[in-house]
Protein backbone atom coordinates (compact mmCIF):
# COMPACT_ATOMS: atom_id res chain seq x y z
CA UNK A 1 0.00 0.00 0.00
CA UNK A 2 1.25 3.52 -0.69
CA UNK A 3 0.00 7.08 -1.30
CA UNK A 4 -0.75 7.65 2.35
CA UNK A 5 -0.91 11.25 3.42
CA UNK A 6 -1.36 13.60 6.31
CA UNK A 7 -4.61 15.41 5.68
CA UNK A 8 -4.68 17.72 8.70
CA UNK A 9 -3.02 18.67 11.92
CA UNK A 10 -4.56 20.09 15.06
CA UNK A 11 -3.18 21.83 18.06
CA UNK A 12 -5.32 19.94 20.56
CA UNK A 13 -4.54 20.70 24.20
CA UNK A 14 -5.48 18.31 26.97
CA UNK A 15 -6.69 20.07 30.13
CA UNK A 16 -8.90 17.46 31.82
CA UNK A 17 -11.14 20.34 32.82
CA UNK A 18 -12.62 20.28 29.32
CA UNK A 19 -13.82 16.72 29.73
CA UNK A 20 -15.06 17.56 33.22
CA UNK A 21 -16.95 20.56 31.87
CA UNK A 22 -18.61 18.47 29.18
CA UNK A 23 -19.92 15.76 31.54
CA UNK A 24 -19.59 12.75 29.21
CA UNK A 25 -20.83 9.41 30.47
CA UNK A 26 -17.29 8.05 30.59
CA UNK A 27 -16.18 10.53 33.26
CA UNK A 28 -17.24 9.97 36.87
CA UNK A 29 -16.88 13.57 37.98
CA UNK A 30 -19.83 15.88 37.33
CA UNK A 31 -19.75 19.62 36.72
CA UNK A 32 -21.99 22.55 35.95
CA UNK A 33 -20.04 23.21 32.78
CA UNK A 34 -17.22 25.68 32.43
CA UNK A 35 -14.48 26.47 29.87
CA UNK A 36 -17.18 26.79 27.19
CA UNK A 37 -15.01 28.81 24.81
CA UNK A 38 -12.56 25.94 24.55
CA UNK A 39 -15.19 23.23 24.53
CA UNK A 40 -17.06 24.97 21.75
CA UNK A 41 -13.77 25.37 19.91
CA UNK A 42 -13.40 21.61 20.06
CA UNK A 43 -16.97 21.24 18.74
CA UNK A 44 -15.92 23.19 15.65
CA UNK A 45 -12.80 21.06 15.32
CA UNK A 46 -14.93 17.92 15.59
CA UNK A 47 -17.00 19.06 12.62
CA UNK A 48 -13.86 19.58 10.55
CA UNK A 49 -12.53 16.19 11.51
CA UNK A 50 -15.81 14.59 10.50
CA UNK A 51 -15.43 16.08 7.02
CA UNK A 52 -11.82 15.02 6.71
CA UNK A 53 -12.64 11.33 7.23
CA UNK A 54 -9.25 10.17 8.46
CA UNK A 55 -8.27 6.52 8.81
CA UNK A 56 -6.25 7.21 11.92
CA UNK A 57 -5.51 9.83 14.57
CA UNK A 58 -1.95 10.18 15.81
CA UNK A 59 -1.46 11.89 19.14
CA UNK A 60 1.78 12.95 20.84
CA UNK A 61 1.19 13.49 24.55
CA UNK A 62 3.41 15.23 27.11
CA UNK A 63 1.92 13.11 29.87
CA UNK A 64 3.40 9.85 28.65
CA UNK A 65 6.95 10.72 29.55
CA UNK A 66 9.72 8.34 28.55
CA UNK A 67 13.44 8.55 29.17
CA UNK A 68 14.79 5.80 26.94
CA UNK A 69 13.48 6.59 23.50
CA UNK A 70 10.23 7.47 21.80
CA UNK A 71 7.51 4.92 22.52
CA UNK A 72 4.39 3.93 20.60
CA UNK A 73 1.23 2.24 21.81
CA UNK A 74 1.38 -1.21 20.30
CA UNK A 75 -1.59 -3.14 21.68
CA UNK A 76 -4.61 -3.47 19.33
CA UNK A 77 -7.18 -2.67 21.99
CA UNK A 78 -6.65 -0.86 25.26
CA UNK A 79 -9.19 -0.11 27.93
CA UNK A 80 -9.31 0.95 31.54
CA UNK A 81 -9.94 3.84 33.82
CA UNK A 82 -7.64 6.81 33.64
CA UNK A 83 -7.41 9.00 36.73
CA UNK A 84 -5.53 12.26 36.42
CA UNK A 85 -2.87 12.31 39.15
CA UNK A 86 -3.03 16.12 39.36
CA UNK A 87 -6.79 16.61 39.05
CA UNK A 88 -8.32 13.34 40.27
CA UNK A 89 -11.34 15.31 41.43
CA UNK A 90 -12.07 16.21 37.80
CA UNK A 91 -10.95 13.34 35.63
CA UNK A 92 -11.75 9.68 36.24
CA UNK A 93 -12.46 8.46 32.75
CA UNK A 94 -13.29 4.97 31.53
CA UNK A 95 -11.74 4.59 28.10
CA UNK A 96 -11.59 2.08 25.31
CA UNK A 97 -9.55 2.64 22.21
CA UNK A 98 -8.31 0.78 19.16
CA UNK A 99 -4.72 1.19 18.08
CA UNK A 100 -3.53 1.14 14.48
CA UNK A 101 -0.66 -1.15 15.36
CA UNK A 102 0.53 -1.51 11.77
CA UNK A 103 1.09 2.21 11.49
CA UNK A 104 2.53 2.40 15.01
CA UNK A 105 5.06 -0.30 14.13
CA UNK A 106 5.91 1.54 10.91
CA UNK A 107 6.45 4.80 12.80
CA UNK A 108 8.60 3.02 15.35
CA UNK A 109 10.72 1.29 12.71
CA UNK A 110 11.06 4.40 10.55
CA UNK A 111 12.14 6.56 13.48
CA UNK A 112 14.69 3.93 14.46
CA UNK A 113 15.99 3.84 10.90
CA UNK A 114 16.40 7.61 11.11
CA UNK A 115 18.55 7.33 14.22
CA UNK A 116 16.14 7.64 17.13
CA UNK A 117 15.83 5.20 19.98
CA UNK A 118 12.32 3.78 19.78
CA UNK A 119 10.23 1.18 21.52
CA UNK A 120 6.83 -0.40 21.06
CA UNK A 121 4.61 -0.59 24.13
CA UNK A 122 3.11 -4.07 23.96
CA UNK A 123 1.85 -4.57 27.50
CA UNK A 124 -1.96 -4.90 27.46
CA UNK A 125 -2.22 -3.74 31.07
CA UNK A 126 -0.63 -0.40 30.29
CA UNK A 127 -2.53 2.64 31.57
CA UNK A 128 -2.93 5.21 28.81
CA UNK A 129 -2.09 8.70 30.04
CA UNK A 130 -4.77 11.31 30.60
CA UNK A 131 -3.26 13.71 28.05
CA UNK A 132 -3.75 11.22 25.24
CA UNK A 133 -7.25 10.40 26.42
CA UNK A 134 -8.36 14.00 26.91
CA UNK A 135 -7.17 15.10 23.49
CA UNK A 136 -8.79 12.11 21.80
CA UNK A 137 -12.06 12.55 23.65
CA UNK A 138 -12.25 16.23 22.88
CA UNK A 139 -11.56 15.81 19.16
CA UNK A 140 -13.52 12.60 18.58
CA UNK A 141 -15.74 11.53 21.49
CA UNK A 142 -17.18 8.64 19.47
CA UNK A 143 -13.82 6.81 19.78
CA UNK A 144 -14.47 5.17 16.39
CA UNK A 145 -11.19 6.02 14.65
CA UNK A 146 -8.05 3.98 15.40
CA UNK A 147 -5.22 5.85 17.05
CA UNK A 148 -1.46 5.86 17.31
CA UNK A 149 -0.26 7.09 20.69
CA UNK A 150 3.26 8.48 20.91
CA UNK A 151 5.18 9.23 24.10
CA UNK A 152 7.00 12.44 24.87
CA UNK A 153 10.64 11.54 25.21
CA UNK A 154 11.99 13.96 27.76
CA UNK A 155 14.94 15.02 25.59
CA UNK A 156 13.93 18.73 25.53
CA UNK A 157 14.26 18.75 29.32
CA UNK A 158 17.21 16.38 29.70
CA UNK A 159 19.18 17.90 26.85
CA UNK A 160 18.79 21.49 25.67
CA UNK A 161 15.45 22.62 24.28
CA UNK A 162 16.97 22.87 20.83
CA UNK A 163 18.55 19.41 20.95
CA UNK A 164 15.32 17.90 22.19
CA UNK A 165 13.21 19.56 19.56
CA UNK A 166 15.63 18.37 16.88
CA UNK A 167 14.68 14.85 17.93
CA UNK A 168 11.00 15.75 17.63
CA UNK A 169 11.70 17.07 14.15
CA UNK A 170 13.19 13.72 13.17
CA UNK A 171 10.26 11.95 14.80
CA UNK A 172 7.89 14.02 12.70
CA UNK A 173 9.71 13.22 9.48
CA UNK A 174 9.68 9.54 10.36
CA UNK A 175 5.97 9.71 11.13
CA UNK A 176 5.26 11.22 7.74
CA UNK A 177 7.24 8.52 5.94
CA UNK A 178 5.44 5.80 7.88
CA UNK A 179 2.05 7.29 7.03
CA UNK A 180 2.97 7.49 3.36
CA UNK A 181 4.28 3.94 3.34
CA UNK A 182 1.22 2.46 5.00
CA UNK A 183 -1.30 4.31 2.86
CA UNK A 184 -3.14 5.95 5.71
CA UNK A 185 -5.12 9.17 5.59
CA UNK A 186 -3.90 10.55 8.86
CA UNK A 187 -4.71 13.42 11.17
CA UNK A 188 -2.08 14.57 13.65
CA UNK A 189 -2.91 15.85 17.11
CA UNK A 190 -0.36 17.92 19.01
CA UNK A 191 -1.53 17.68 22.61
CA UNK A 192 0.05 20.88 23.87
CA UNK A 193 -0.88 23.93 25.88
CA UNK A 194 0.76 27.24 24.98
CA UNK A 195 1.83 29.40 27.97
CA UNK A 196 1.88 27.05 30.91
CA UNK A 197 2.27 28.94 34.15
CA UNK A 198 -0.73 28.15 36.29
CA UNK A 199 -2.43 29.01 39.55
CA UNK A 200 -1.52 26.95 42.57
CA UNK A 201 -5.03 26.71 43.99
CA UNK A 202 -8.31 25.55 42.49
CA UNK A 203 -11.46 27.62 42.92
CA UNK A 204 -14.54 26.09 44.50
CA UNK A 205 -16.21 24.87 42.40
CA UNK A 206 -13.41 24.28 39.87
CA UNK A 207 -15.72 25.44 37.07
CA UNK A 208 -16.23 28.89 38.59
CA UNK A 209 -15.35 30.86 35.48
CA UNK A 210 -15.28 34.09 37.44
CA UNK A 211 -11.90 32.88 38.67
CA UNK A 212 -10.53 31.88 35.26
CA UNK A 213 -8.14 34.20 33.46
CA UNK A 214 -4.57 34.17 32.13
CA UNK A 215 -1.98 33.51 34.81
CA UNK A 216 0.03 36.51 33.70
CA UNK A 217 -0.16 39.19 31.07
CA UNK A 218 3.22 38.34 29.56
CA UNK A 219 2.13 34.79 28.88
CA UNK A 220 -1.09 36.00 27.32
CA UNK A 221 0.82 38.37 25.06
CA UNK A 222 3.12 35.56 23.99
CA UNK A 223 0.15 33.34 23.17
CA UNK A 224 -1.46 36.04 21.07
CA UNK A 225 1.79 36.65 19.23
CA UNK A 226 2.20 32.96 18.43
CA UNK A 227 -1.45 32.50 17.43
CA UNK A 228 -1.34 35.59 15.25
CA UNK A 229 1.72 34.29 13.43
CA UNK A 230 0.11 30.88 13.00
CA UNK A 231 -3.09 32.44 11.66
CA UNK A 232 -0.99 34.28 9.08
CA UNK A 233 0.80 31.10 8.09
CA UNK A 234 4.16 32.42 9.24
CA UNK A 235 5.35 29.02 10.35
CA UNK A 236 9.04 29.68 9.90
CA UNK A 237 8.83 32.78 12.08
CA UNK A 238 7.02 30.80 14.77
CA UNK A 239 9.79 28.25 14.90
CA UNK A 240 12.42 30.99 14.97
CA UNK A 241 10.93 32.41 18.17
CA UNK A 242 9.83 29.09 19.65
CA UNK A 243 12.79 28.66 22.05
CA UNK A 244 12.23 32.19 23.38
CA UNK A 245 8.50 31.53 23.74
CA UNK A 246 9.25 28.32 25.63
CA UNK A 247 11.66 30.04 27.99
CA UNK A 248 9.61 33.14 28.69
CA UNK A 249 6.12 31.64 28.80
CA UNK A 250 7.08 28.24 30.20
CA UNK A 251 5.26 26.94 27.12
CA UNK A 252 4.31 23.30 27.07
CA UNK A 253 5.20 23.07 23.40
CA UNK A 254 8.66 22.37 24.79
CA UNK A 255 7.59 18.76 25.25
CA UNK A 256 7.68 18.28 21.52
CA UNK A 257 4.21 17.58 20.12
CA UNK A 258 3.96 20.90 18.29
CA UNK A 259 7.34 20.43 16.59
CA UNK A 260 6.58 16.78 15.80
CA UNK A 261 3.32 17.76 14.10
CA UNK A 262 4.75 20.61 12.04
CA UNK A 263 7.75 18.56 11.01
CA UNK A 264 5.46 15.76 9.84
CA UNK A 265 3.37 18.26 7.87
CA UNK A 266 6.52 19.74 6.30
CA UNK A 267 6.28 23.08 8.15
CA UNK A 268 3.65 24.40 5.72
CA UNK A 269 3.39 28.17 5.43
CA UNK A 270 -0.40 28.07 5.47
CA UNK A 271 -2.80 29.90 7.76
CA UNK A 272 -3.99 27.91 10.72
CA UNK A 273 -7.64 28.18 11.63
CA UNK A 274 -8.18 29.21 15.21
CA UNK A 275 -11.23 27.43 16.55
CA UNK A 276 -10.88 29.06 19.94
CA UNK A 277 -8.63 30.14 22.77
CA UNK A 278 -9.12 30.03 26.49
CA UNK A 279 -7.34 29.60 29.75
CA UNK A 280 -7.50 26.68 32.12
CA UNK A 281 -6.32 27.32 35.65
CA UNK A 282 -4.34 30.15 34.09
CA UNK A 283 -2.64 28.26 31.24
CA UNK A 284 -3.20 29.32 27.64
CA UNK A 285 -4.91 26.87 25.30
CA UNK A 286 -5.65 27.20 21.61
CA UNK A 287 -7.54 24.74 19.44
CA UNK A 288 -6.18 25.23 15.93
CA UNK A 289 -6.42 23.38 12.66
CA UNK A 290 -4.25 23.11 9.59
CA UNK A 291 -6.34 21.52 6.83
CA UNK A 292 -3.88 20.29 4.24
CA UNK A 293 -6.68 19.30 1.86
CA UNK A 294 -8.07 22.82 1.71
CA UNK A 295 -4.53 24.12 1.31
CA UNK A 296 -4.01 21.86 -1.69
CA UNK A 297 -1.30 19.90 0.06
CA UNK A 298 -3.32 16.69 0.40
CA UNK A 299 -6.10 15.03 -1.50
CA UNK A 300 -9.70 14.71 -0.37
CA UNK A 301 -11.11 11.26 0.17
CA UNK A 302 -12.65 9.64 -2.87
CA UNK A 303 -16.10 11.05 -3.50
CA UNK A 304 -15.50 14.06 -1.28
CA UNK A 305 -15.09 17.63 -2.55
CA UNK A 306 -11.63 19.16 -2.00
CA UNK B 1 10.79 6.59 70.15
CA UNK B 2 8.48 7.40 67.25
CA UNK B 3 10.85 6.87 64.34
CA UNK B 4 12.21 3.37 64.74
CA UNK B 5 13.81 2.96 61.33
CA UNK B 6 14.71 5.04 58.29
CA UNK B 7 15.78 4.11 54.79
CA UNK B 8 16.55 5.63 51.43
CA UNK B 9 15.78 3.35 48.49
CA UNK B 10 15.71 3.84 44.72
CA UNK B 11 12.37 4.09 42.97
CA UNK B 12 13.43 2.52 39.70
CA UNK B 13 11.52 -0.65 38.83
CA UNK B 14 14.61 -2.29 37.33
CA UNK B 15 15.82 -4.16 40.44
CA UNK B 16 12.31 -5.53 40.89
CA UNK B 17 11.44 -6.51 37.34
CA UNK B 18 14.90 -7.61 36.20
CA UNK B 19 16.76 -8.82 39.27
CA UNK B 20 18.30 -11.50 37.06
CA UNK B 21 20.52 -8.75 35.64
CA UNK B 22 23.54 -8.65 37.99
CA UNK B 23 23.92 -4.86 38.39
CA UNK B 24 20.24 -4.54 39.25
CA UNK B 25 20.02 -7.82 41.16
CA UNK B 26 22.58 -6.50 43.64
CA UNK B 27 20.25 -3.62 44.43
CA UNK B 28 17.35 -6.05 44.76
CA UNK B 29 19.36 -8.05 47.29
CA UNK B 30 20.10 -4.83 49.14
CA UNK B 31 16.42 -3.93 49.19
CA UNK B 32 15.63 -7.27 50.76
CA UNK B 33 18.28 -6.70 53.43
CA UNK B 34 16.66 -3.37 54.17
CA UNK B 35 13.30 -5.10 54.37
CA UNK B 36 14.62 -7.49 57.00
CA UNK B 37 16.08 -4.62 59.01
CA UNK B 38 12.78 -2.80 58.79
CA UNK B 39 10.89 -5.81 60.07
CA UNK B 40 13.27 -6.13 62.99
CA UNK B 41 12.46 -2.55 64.01
CA UNK B 42 8.76 -3.49 64.23
CA UNK B 43 7.18 -0.27 63.04
CA UNK B 44 3.44 0.21 63.04
CA UNK B 45 3.44 2.25 59.87
CA UNK B 46 5.79 2.97 56.97
CA UNK B 47 5.86 6.62 55.94
CA UNK B 48 6.83 6.84 52.28
CA UNK B 49 7.87 9.93 50.32
CA UNK B 50 8.41 9.14 46.66
CA UNK B 51 9.98 11.49 44.15
CA UNK B 52 7.96 9.79 41.42
CA UNK B 53 4.58 10.79 42.78
CA UNK B 54 4.47 14.19 41.19
CA UNK B 55 2.09 16.80 42.58
CA UNK B 56 1.58 20.32 41.33
CA UNK B 57 -1.26 22.06 43.12
CA UNK B 58 -1.10 20.78 46.68
CA UNK B 59 0.77 18.35 48.84
CA UNK B 60 -1.12 15.11 48.24
CA UNK B 61 -1.49 12.24 50.70
CA UNK B 62 -3.03 8.91 49.87
CA UNK B 63 -6.11 8.39 52.01
CA UNK B 64 -7.79 5.45 50.29
CA UNK B 65 -7.81 2.63 52.86
CA UNK B 66 -6.79 -0.17 50.53
CA UNK B 67 -4.96 0.02 47.21
CA UNK B 68 -4.90 -3.11 45.08
CA UNK B 69 -4.04 -3.02 41.40
CA UNK B 70 -1.47 -3.73 38.74
CA UNK B 71 0.74 -0.97 37.42
CA UNK B 72 2.84 -0.93 34.26
CA UNK B 73 5.77 1.45 34.25
CA UNK B 74 5.61 4.17 31.63
CA UNK B 75 9.16 3.59 30.46
CA UNK B 76 9.99 -0.02 31.34
CA UNK B 77 6.71 -1.62 30.28
CA UNK B 78 8.48 -4.44 28.43
CA UNK B 79 9.65 -5.93 31.73
CA UNK B 80 6.18 -6.72 32.99
CA UNK B 81 3.74 -5.61 35.61
CA UNK B 82 4.05 -4.22 39.11
CA UNK B 83 1.21 -5.65 41.20
CA UNK B 84 0.58 -4.00 44.54
CA UNK B 85 -1.54 -4.50 47.62
CA UNK B 86 -1.13 -1.61 50.03
CA UNK B 87 -3.01 -0.74 53.20
CA UNK B 88 -3.05 2.90 54.22
CA UNK B 89 -2.85 4.18 57.78
CA UNK B 90 -5.71 6.57 57.12
CA UNK B 91 -5.70 8.01 60.62
CA UNK B 92 -2.09 9.10 60.41
CA UNK B 93 -2.55 10.28 56.81
CA UNK B 94 -5.51 12.45 57.80
CA UNK B 95 -3.55 13.84 60.73
CA UNK B 96 -0.68 14.66 58.38
CA UNK B 97 -3.01 16.48 55.99
CA UNK B 98 -4.39 18.61 58.80
CA UNK B 99 -1.03 19.31 60.37
CA UNK B 100 0.74 20.21 57.14
CA UNK B 101 -2.09 22.58 56.29
CA UNK B 102 -1.67 24.12 59.72
CA UNK B 103 2.06 24.40 59.02
CA UNK B 104 1.28 26.47 55.94
CA UNK B 105 1.72 23.79 53.30
CA UNK B 106 -1.56 23.31 51.49
CA UNK B 107 -2.37 19.61 51.59
CA UNK B 108 -5.18 17.28 50.74
CA UNK B 109 -5.95 13.60 50.71
CA UNK B 110 -6.72 11.55 47.61
CA UNK B 111 -9.22 8.73 47.85
CA UNK B 112 -10.05 7.53 44.37
CA UNK B 113 -10.39 4.14 42.74
CA UNK B 114 -7.60 3.64 40.18
CA UNK B 115 -5.64 6.67 41.30
CA UNK B 116 -2.23 6.09 39.72
CA UNK B 117 0.15 4.93 42.45
CA UNK B 118 3.69 5.68 41.31
CA UNK B 119 6.32 3.10 40.44
CA UNK B 120 8.67 4.15 43.23
CA UNK B 121 6.09 3.65 45.96
CA UNK B 122 5.11 0.28 44.55
CA UNK B 123 8.69 -0.95 44.29
CA UNK B 124 9.54 0.21 47.80
CA UNK B 125 6.44 -1.43 49.19
CA UNK B 126 7.10 -4.66 47.32
CA UNK B 127 10.62 -5.02 48.70
CA UNK B 128 10.21 -3.58 52.20
CA UNK B 129 6.68 -4.73 52.95
CA UNK B 130 6.15 -7.76 50.71
CA UNK B 131 3.35 -9.30 52.75
CA UNK B 132 1.50 -6.02 53.32
CA UNK B 133 2.17 -6.57 57.02
CA UNK B 134 2.53 -2.87 57.76
CA UNK B 135 0.23 -0.05 56.83
CA UNK B 136 1.63 2.88 54.88
CA UNK B 137 1.38 6.62 54.72
CA UNK B 138 2.26 7.75 51.19
CA UNK B 139 2.89 11.31 50.19
CA UNK B 140 3.82 13.11 47.03
CA UNK B 141 6.61 15.20 45.63
CA UNK B 142 5.19 18.61 44.86
CA UNK B 143 7.54 19.94 42.22
CA UNK B 144 7.23 23.48 43.52
CA UNK B 145 8.30 22.57 47.06
CA UNK B 146 11.89 23.24 47.96
CA UNK B 147 14.22 21.46 50.35
CA UNK B 148 12.97 23.27 53.42
CA UNK B 149 9.29 22.68 52.70
CA UNK B 150 9.97 19.01 52.08
CA UNK B 151 11.94 18.80 55.29
CA UNK B 152 8.95 20.34 57.07
CA UNK B 153 6.70 17.62 55.67
CA UNK B 154 8.92 14.95 57.18
CA UNK B 155 9.03 16.75 60.52
CA UNK B 156 5.28 17.23 60.66
CA UNK B 157 4.37 13.65 59.82
CA UNK B 158 6.78 12.38 62.50
CA UNK B 159 5.18 14.74 65.02
CA UNK B 160 1.74 13.45 64.11
CA UNK B 161 2.92 9.87 64.43
CA UNK B 162 4.15 10.70 67.90
CA UNK B 163 0.81 12.26 68.79
CA UNK B 164 -0.98 9.11 67.69
CA UNK B 165 1.48 6.80 69.39
CA UNK B 166 2.68 5.26 66.16
CA UNK B 167 6.09 3.73 65.68
CA UNK B 168 7.08 4.57 62.13
CA UNK B 169 9.70 3.65 59.60
CA UNK B 170 10.47 6.56 57.30
CA UNK B 171 11.35 5.77 53.70
CA UNK B 172 12.65 8.26 51.17
CA UNK B 173 12.16 6.79 47.71
CA UNK B 174 14.38 8.31 45.08
CA UNK B 175 17.60 8.08 43.17
CA UNK B 176 21.07 9.55 43.47
CA UNK B 177 22.87 10.97 40.42
CA UNK B 178 20.59 11.70 37.53
CA UNK B 179 22.53 11.28 34.31
CA UNK B 180 21.33 8.18 32.52
CA UNK B 181 21.76 6.33 29.28
CA UNK B 182 19.12 7.55 26.85
CA UNK B 183 19.73 4.75 24.41
CA UNK B 184 19.73 0.98 24.59
CA UNK B 185 22.71 -0.52 26.39
CA UNK B 186 24.00 -3.95 27.27
CA UNK B 187 22.23 -4.00 30.60
CA UNK B 188 24.70 -6.52 32.01
CA UNK B 189 27.36 -3.83 31.63
CA UNK B 190 25.33 -1.04 33.21
CA UNK B 191 27.40 1.54 35.07
CA UNK B 192 27.06 5.03 36.51
CA UNK B 193 26.94 7.21 33.41
CA UNK B 194 29.26 9.91 34.71
CA UNK B 195 32.51 9.37 36.60
CA UNK B 196 32.18 12.70 38.39
CA UNK B 197 28.65 11.88 39.45
CA UNK B 198 29.82 8.47 40.65
CA UNK B 199 32.44 10.22 42.78
CA UNK B 200 29.80 12.56 44.18
CA UNK B 201 27.50 9.65 45.04
CA UNK B 202 30.29 7.84 46.86
CA UNK B 203 31.28 10.96 48.76
CA UNK B 204 27.73 11.55 49.97
CA UNK B 205 27.18 7.92 50.87
CA UNK B 206 30.45 8.05 52.82
CA UNK B 207 29.17 11.02 54.80
CA UNK B 208 26.01 9.08 55.55
CA UNK B 209 27.98 6.07 56.75
CA UNK B 210 29.89 8.37 59.09
CA UNK B 211 26.71 10.01 60.35
CA UNK B 212 28.18 13.37 59.35
CA UNK B 213 24.94 15.31 59.23
CA UNK B 214 26.65 18.69 59.24
CA UNK B 215 28.80 17.61 56.30
CA UNK B 216 25.75 16.38 54.44
CA UNK B 217 23.85 19.59 55.03
CA UNK B 218 26.80 21.53 53.68
CA UNK B 219 27.35 19.30 50.66
CA UNK B 220 23.78 18.51 49.61
CA UNK B 221 23.05 21.68 47.61
CA UNK B 222 26.17 21.28 45.49
CA UNK B 223 25.64 17.53 45.20
CA UNK B 224 22.05 17.98 44.05
CA UNK B 225 23.08 20.47 41.39
CA UNK B 226 26.33 18.97 40.14
CA UNK B 227 25.26 15.32 40.15
CA UNK B 228 21.79 16.13 38.78
CA UNK B 229 20.31 14.28 41.72
CA UNK B 230 16.79 12.96 41.39
CA UNK B 231 14.39 15.80 42.22
CA UNK B 232 17.01 17.82 44.03
CA UNK B 233 17.52 15.03 46.60
CA UNK B 234 14.28 16.07 48.30
CA UNK B 235 13.65 12.50 49.45
CA UNK B 236 16.65 12.96 51.73
CA UNK B 237 15.24 16.29 52.92
CA UNK B 238 12.05 14.48 53.91
CA UNK B 239 14.08 11.91 55.79
CA UNK B 240 16.09 14.57 57.59
CA UNK B 241 12.92 16.34 58.64
CA UNK B 242 11.44 13.16 60.06
CA UNK B 243 14.71 12.31 61.81
CA UNK B 244 15.10 15.75 63.33
CA UNK B 245 18.35 16.17 61.41
CA UNK B 246 19.98 13.39 63.32
CA UNK B 247 21.27 9.88 62.76
CA UNK B 248 24.39 8.30 64.16
CA UNK B 249 25.58 6.36 61.14
CA UNK B 250 24.27 4.51 58.13
CA UNK B 251 24.71 1.20 56.37
CA UNK B 252 24.82 1.28 52.61
CA UNK B 253 23.29 -2.05 51.73
CA UNK B 254 23.82 -1.46 48.07
CA UNK B 255 24.91 1.13 45.52
CA UNK B 256 24.81 0.77 41.79
CA UNK B 257 23.65 1.90 38.38
CA UNK B 258 20.10 2.06 37.10
CA UNK B 259 20.58 2.52 33.37
CA UNK B 260 23.30 5.01 34.16
CA UNK B 261 21.65 6.83 37.04
CA UNK B 262 22.72 6.20 40.61
CA UNK B 263 20.74 4.29 43.18
CA UNK B 264 21.50 3.26 46.75
CA UNK B 265 19.80 1.37 49.53
CA UNK B 266 20.72 3.06 52.78
CA UNK B 267 19.69 2.22 56.32
CA UNK B 268 20.09 5.06 58.82
CA UNK B 269 20.99 4.13 62.39
CA UNK B 270 19.15 6.26 64.91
Amino acid sequence: MSDGQIIAGYLAPHPPHLVYGENPDQNEARSQGGWEQLRWAYERARRSLEEQKPDVLLVHSPHWITQQGHHFLGVPHLSGKSVDPIFPNLFRYSFELDVDTELAEACCDMAADMGLTTKMMRNPKFRVDYGTITTLHMIRPQWDIPVVGISANNSPYYLTTEEGLEEMDVLGKATRKAIEATGRRAVLLASNTLCHLHFSEEPVPPEDMAQEHPHDYEGYLWDMRIIDLLRQGKTQEVFEVLPQFIDEAFAEVKSGAFTWMFSAMGYPEIPGELHGYGTVIGTGNAVMEWDLIKAGLAQAAEGEPA
Amino acid sequence: MTVVAAFMVPGSPLPYVRRDNPPWGALADAMEKAGKALNTAQPDTLVVYSTQWIAVLDQLWQTRPHLVDVHVDENWHEYGELPFDITIDTELAAAAVSATNAAGIKSKGVDYDKFPVDTGTIVASAFLNPDNKHSLVITSNNVYHDWEMTRTLGRVVAEQAQSLGRKIAVIGVGGLSGSYFRHNIDIGQDRIASDSEDAWNRRVLGLMEQGDVAGLQEQCPAYAAEAKVDMGFKHFAFLMGALGDHFSSATVHGYGPLHGAGGAVVEYHL
